[in-house]
């Protein structure tokens, strides 16, 4: 989450020597990156992304804390400005106000205060300017101060008029599935169950809490006398609350990331002062400080060996301690060589680990050493698949293809069936998990279509079938295929391109079983495609080649056109002639016209020169099998 | 005199005379030498009546093929001057025209991308790998330190499946990451670890930098001593010899649950070369995340922490290769466009 941070404001904490580059700097390299350093007014504002763990610097007070550990590493100045003290205000308590909690575990602390003869109007121009430099509108005194000390404290809160509260009883509890609620931005909630919610002692929800008052209990010109609400929410349902909602305000962001459980009451004292500062108001109550968590101190091993260890280079125990101190981390009282979490890292910090990131944050990663790898080399077998693809890869490129690569989800009607859906899709288009490469190749075709009178395209990526049932885990079966797609190429060309490969991969075409998960086929306008089983093909690959001696003879070649009758197919004649004698040594397809096939028969024999009467021999026999399945020498 | 002999000779005397040929000229010459009526050719012809009468059609044979064989001889060494033989008007024209290319297509800059990156890992011994697109959650989130309803989880804009969720591994999800890898990785129990994961990766985005399918390279490697200042080693390897030999890097700190401590890795600029410019934060890119292996994430891949350590890193494939000086590739939507006329540009 980014946040804002003028410069101006954090002076109110510190004063440094620093520049505002020098100061951005050290924040990338230590703490948070400094995205942009905005300049409005006279004034520097940083634009700060704060990771999701450190909540605790979603605020001026988080990042002069932050700097106050980092500048002096950086070897710049940084003092602590003192504060004023809080509200020393008189508390004259004729208010009260009646809380019920349902569940302790909503609203792990629960902070409010009454305060009366409040005059609503503007608030100084300061709070104003500074307000609208982080970007919040400003509202009105009393709902600035609100707004001021969330973005000052990274306490966000809220001011009720207390004079619409029925019956000046809140209770606080889970929203049942269906109600509905107002909130301030006019915006009718229909809430799920487990929301939390505050109800008032007429029936009404008064708050969507965490997320955004309710508009039945807003402070406007005529409010006299406000609830002052500071509280520490269940981070998890506030989340759950924001997110089903789609509410995403910055008060949920803040609580979701957990605030600081001990920075409540200062928190809410410091709002008092500035309320009755701001608007002449009094307190009227005593202060409400419901308290329905228990933390016990958290203390944590600093194990300069093993921080060290981590960083890769010796960091001495008594540094690490100063770096954490300066970071709020007191050392602990009663064990030797450990810290206090300090409160507002109470989430975040929890193992030796977290302690070393801190340390050697600090000590700078632009301080450590480059070092490669120093271990044996592991010995492990690399999966065939990549050799088998970037061959398959380089073979279509050569041959004229171009490669795709597609979205792994696509249409209903593209996906094929049993495609997996998508619970939470794009949008229409990719909806389902492909079952097959071919559907958006074959689109890729059509998207192409003037681009060449032949385009030939292939994708090499995994398809999602449902789990197998023999899948323990109940993971989508995922095999890689190879998807091949042409415009304007010959059957016969496709084919043979496809019988290269497998040559190339070591297989035969025929042999290997289930070869294709699609055999190629004409879908008209001229496409063609085909999609191979890839990864069980890979598997069967091999680049072994074992050699066949080589002979001193010279063979003998010739071409014969065969006439084949019907339901006879080429495999059928190419098996019967290879087995009629071992000295015909290669077989191929030549030609074909209507059903004359033309074929070139390659005689060698091994043991000595063959010769013309061998030829005539075997040929005749070759006539002689053929015959048997109906296939003629044409005359 | 020995006729059948002196035919011998005179092949060997040619190929002789034309390899001391340095010009036309002396090829011209080396001809009339030879084929000339007055040459030797002329000479062994006229030389006929000599031979006894029994032997002459045997001997005008072989006359014959003699000076083809001179003649094809010639021609050889004559195009090593002239080039083509065949000279005419339009030669020129010719020579000029471009040649037959075999069909030849082009690969996706994906799949280029990924060559590079294996090959730049190979010789530190990194193994590639690939783990499924689509998994349970807990590989996903839980086995990486990111429990249910863990706000870290917002970070990756997760596709789920439209599936029976399992009671401990949850949901189907489309992997928004490679770390999902990591500990199915550690999970196989060969130790020490050098792994380079390079799979398909979705998430719900789409925008000139975002495509809701992609790739990511990640790298995990788990020993005892494995430290930061390794993870610096390898990356700043990495970035030299993908990026260019004068390109630095540097760590920032940052957050990752299964990575404590965590860094984002930085790259100098290839514009502006660290001084800042429109295209770069103050000179540094952004390359990807990376940390320190979670003690809770070795301790899901059934390894001791106390014992190892480690290390991951991973970042985009097309980001990566984007970022590379030069392609100029403005719109990450390119990549899957399947457009020819981009496609063939690489």
């Amino acid at each position: 989450m980014n946040v804002s941070i003028p410069y101006s404001w954090l002076k109110d904490y510190i004063k440094t020597n620093a520049s505002v580059e020098e100061i951005a700097e050290s924040l990338s390299l230590h703490s948070f990156s400094v995205e942009k350093i905005r300049k409005t007014d006279g004034d520097e504002i940083f634009e700060i992304e704060v990771t999701p763990n450190r909540g605790d610097a979603l605020s001026v007070l988080g990042v002069a804390r932050e700097l106050r550990a980092v500048l002096p590493v950086r070897g710049f100045k940084c003092e602590w400005l003192p504060r004023e003290e809080k509200f020393t205000g008189k508390i004259n308590a004729a208010d009260r106000i009646d809380v019920v909690i349902e569940d302790k575990t909503l609203v792990p602390r629960f902070s409010a205060i009454i305060m009366d003869k409040i005059t609503f109007g503007d608030s100084p121009k300061l709070v104003k300017e500074r307000l609208e430099k982080v970007g919040i509108r400003p509202l009105g005194n009393v709902i600035d101060v609100t707004n001021y000390m969330m973005v000052d404290k990274g306490q966000p809160m809220h001011v009720f008029d207390y004079d619409k509260i029925v019956g000046g009883k809140m209770t606080v509890r889970e929203s049942r599935e269906g109600e509905v609620i107002t909130t301030l931005d006019g915006v009718d909630r229909k809430l799920p169950a487990g929301v939390i919610v505050i109800e008032d002692g007429g029936g009404r929800l008064i708050d969507l809490c965490g997320i955004m008052g309710a508009k039945n209990s807003e402070v406007d010109e005529n409010t006299k006398k406000i609830l002052l609400f500071v509280q520490v929410y269940d981070p998890v349902r506030i989340r759950r609350a924001s997110m089903t909602l789609g509410h995403r305000t910055e008060a949920a962001l803040r609580f979701e990331k957990g605030v600081d459980y001990e920075g409540v009451i200062s928190a809410l004292w410091e709002s008092v002062d500035m309320i009755e500062k701001l608007s002449g108001a009094v307190v009227s109550s005593d202060l409400v400080d419901i308290v329905n968590f228990s933390r016990e101190t958290k203390e944590i091993e600093v194990d300069a060996e093993k921080i060290s260890r981590i960083a890769g280079k010796e960091i001495k125990s008594e540094d690490a301690f100063s770096y954490l101190n300066s970071l709020g981390f007191e050392k602990s009282k009663t064990r030797d060589g450990y810290v206090i979490v300090p409160s507002w890292r109470y989430d975040d910090i929890n193992v030796p680990e977290d302690i070393a990131e801190e340390v050697v944050r600090l000590y700078g990663y632009y301080n450590l050493p480059v070092k490669l790898l120093e271990g044996a080399i592991p010995i492990v077998e690399t999966s065939k698949l990549f050799y088998w693809e970037k061959t398959a890869r380089y073979f279509l490129k050569y041959n004229g293809f171009f490669e795709c690569y597609t979205y792994s989800a696509t249409d209903k009607e593209k996906a094929g069936e049993n495609a997996l859906k998508i619970s939470n899709p794009l949008n229409e288009e990719m909806t389902y998990l492909k079952t097959s490469l071919l559907p958006q190749l074959l689109d890729v075709l059509d998207k192409n279509h003037g681009y060449a009178d032949k385009i030939k395209v292939f994708e090499l990526a995994s398809v999602y079938l449902p789990p197998e049932p023999d899948s323990k885990e109940k993971i989508p079966y995922q095999p890689v295929r190879l998807g091949i797609a042409t415009h304007g190429v010959d059957y016969m060309d496709l084919k043979g391109i496809i019988e290269a490969l497998f040559e190339i991969m070591g297989l035969n075409y025929d042999d290997v079983s289930e070869a294709f998960s699609h055999e190629i086929e004409d879908f008209g306008g001229g496409n063609l495609g085909a999609e191979i089983n890839f990864e069980p093909i890979a598997v069967k690959a091999t680049k072994l080649r074992s050699y066949t001696p080589l002979t001193v003879f010279n063979s003998i070649k010739e071409d014969l056109t065969f006439e084949v009758p019907e339901g006879v197919l080429y495999r059928q004649i190419e098996k019967t002639i290879l087995s009629v004698d071992k000295r015909i040594f290669k077989l191929g397809f030549k030609d074909v016209f209507k059903n004359y096939l033309t074929l070139s028969i390659e005689y060698l024999d091994k043991e000595k020169q063959i010769s013309s009467d061998d030829t005539q021999e075997i040929r005749k026999k070759i006539f002689k099998e053929l015959e048997k399945i109906g296939v003629r020498l044409k005359v | 005199m020995d006729n059948f002999n002196d035919l011998e000779n005179v092949k060997s005397y040619l190929l002789e005379r034309l390899r001391g040929a340095s010009s036309l000229d002396d090829i011209s010459k080396i001809k009339i030498e030879f084929l000339g009526k007055k040459g030797f050719l002329g000479k062994l012809t006229s030389d006929i009546g000599k031979i006894p009468l029994e032997q002459r059609k045997n001997y005008g044979i072989r006359l014959n093929s003699l000076k083809e064989e001179i003649e094809a001889q010639i021609k050889v060494y004559e195009q090593n001057f002239k080039g083509d033989v065949d000279k005419s008007e339009y030669t020129d024209l010719y020579k000029s025209l471009p040649g037959r290319k075999p069909p030849v297509g082009h690969l996706n800059i994906i799949t280029q991308a990924i060559e590079e990156i294996v090959e730049v890992f190979a010789p530190l011994g990194f193994n590639r790998v690939r783990y499924p697109e689509v998994d349970r959650e807990y590989f996903v989130f839980d086995a990486l330190n990111m429990p249910e309803n863990h706000p870290a989880r917002d970070e990756w804009e997760t596709f789920f499946v439209d599936y029976p969720e399992d009671e401990k591994l949850g949901k189907l999800v489309i992997t928004p990451h490679t770390s999902s890898g990591q500990v199915r990785e550690m999970l196989k129990g060969n130790l020490p670890i050098r792994m380079l994961n390079i799979s398909r990766c979705g998430r719900r985005q789409i925008d000139i930098s975002h495509v809701p399918s992609f790739y990511q390279f990640e790298g995990l490697v788990v020993d005892e001593n494995v430290s930061t200042a390794n993870l610096i080693g390898v990356l700043d390897y990495f970035a030299k010899k993908f990026f260019g030999p004068d390109r630095k890097t540097r760590l920032r700190p940052y957050h990752f649950r299964f990575t404590e401590p965590s860094f984002e890795v930085d790259i100098d600029c290839g514009v502006c070369h660290g001084k800042g410019c429109k295209l770069c934060k103050e000179g540094w890119l952004e390359l990807g995340g990376s940390g320190m292996v979670h003690p809770n994430v070795l301790r899901a891949g059934g390894i001791d922490p106390e014992k190892y350590t480690g290390f991951a890193f991973g970042w985009g494939v097309e980001r990566a290769f984007m970022m590379k000086s030069g392609t100029k590739i403005d719109d990450i939507r390119y990549l899957f466009s399947n457009d020819l006329r981009f496609l063939e540009q690489f």
